[in-house]
């Protein structure tokens, strides 16, 4: 269990020093091509351990619907993104303000689908990171 | 309009760097944009594994980004200003560290800590690494310096987030 608490954590981190090394890279070249070595050097990394470790291509795969591989070019979109704030807001505001984004459009996604069984939670989470968003925009 | 001065490192001041409203927008849609990702990337991972969507949306995400760049250089020729210093050779690794990050979610995901108790400590990870960063300037970015009303702000989105994460949270 400790060392599943670890990984948590360090994931969390890893996403912060891949959005600094990218926001770096788009510095001397452009966000978009910042992202596209994200992903081509991920996509070397992730197919030499696959073949490392087997079950790159499993069974069932060929059966995913078409929407089901829309999340990479969203993904392009979303690293670009973030190496075009990064430089611009910071890494901490930047961290916060995407998964503020992240958090409140799963509450909206989520009540869109099903009735939400915990409105009042949602509903306060929502509240606070809106009101956390207007603090870092208000002017003095 | 980057607030970058790596050359005489001089420290931003938070009070006059406000957030405009577009950076705002963007990193709030950005996260917008995360919430579709994870979710067409496990409907992917829900037919094959983690590891083969994970592999795919590398994959299709290189070709999308090479067919952006192209469309982008067809309508202008792109200017080059040569004042931009060529990047260290490190700085072409951040894909690495996306890689890992999606092994070891797979990890914990299917572990006791499940989706909430992943994103929890992400979110911890992430807002550690971001202060740290922000502090000493991380891998050639600008340093800033958090003043009393970024503490504030910080709090409320953790704060809200956790709500959201422990008590609205379908179990997955």
């Amino acid at each position: 269990m400790t060392l599943n608490i670890l990984f948590a954590c360090l994931a969390g981190l890893l996403v912060g020093v891949s959005r600094q090394v990218n926001g770096r890279l788009s510095l001397s070249t452009s966000p978009l091509i910042a992202s596209f070595w994200n992903h081509l050097v991920g996509f070397v990394a992730l197919t030499a351990f696959g073949f490392a470790v087997g079950g790159l291509i499993p069974p069932g795969a060929a059966d995913a619907p078409w929407h089901a591989y829309v999340g990479g070019p969203i993904g392009v979109i979303f690293v670009a993104a973030g190496s075009w704030l990064i430089p611009r807001i910071g890494a901490i505001n930047t961290a916060l303000l995407v998964i503020g984004g992240q958090m409140v459009s799963g509450v909206v996604l989520d009540a869109l689908r099903t009735p939400s069984p915990a409105f009042l939670a949602s509903a306060l989470g929502v509240a606070l990171i809106l009101s956390g968003m207007a603090l870092t925009h208000r002017r003095r | 309009m980057i607030p970058a001065d790596k050359k005489t490192g001089v420290m931003i001041d938070p009070s006059r760097q406000r957030i405009n409203p577009l950076h705002l927008a963007a990193a709030f849609g950005t996260g917008g944009l995360l919430t579709l990702m994870v979710h067409f990337n496990g409907e992917l991972a829900r037919y094959g594994n983690a590891l083969f969507s994970s592999w795919t949306a590398h994959g299709t995400g290189t070709l999308a980004a090479l067919a952006l760049l192209a469309a982008l250089s067809l309508r202008r020729h792109v200017a080059d200003d040569g004042a931009k210093t060529p990047a260290p050779l490190w700085a072409y690794l951040g894909g690495i560290s996306g890689a890992v990050t999606v092994m070891l979610t797979a990890v914990t995901v299917n572990s006791p800590l499940a989706l909430s108790g992943t994103l929890a400590l992400g979110l911890a990870g992430q807002v550690v690494f971001g202060l740290a960063a922000d502090r000493w300037g991380l891998f050639g970015l600008p340093r800033r310096r958090p003043d009393l009303r970024d503490i504030g702000a910080l709090a409320l989105i953790v704060c809200g987030s956790l709500i959201i994460i422990v008590f609205a949270m379908e179990p997955a």
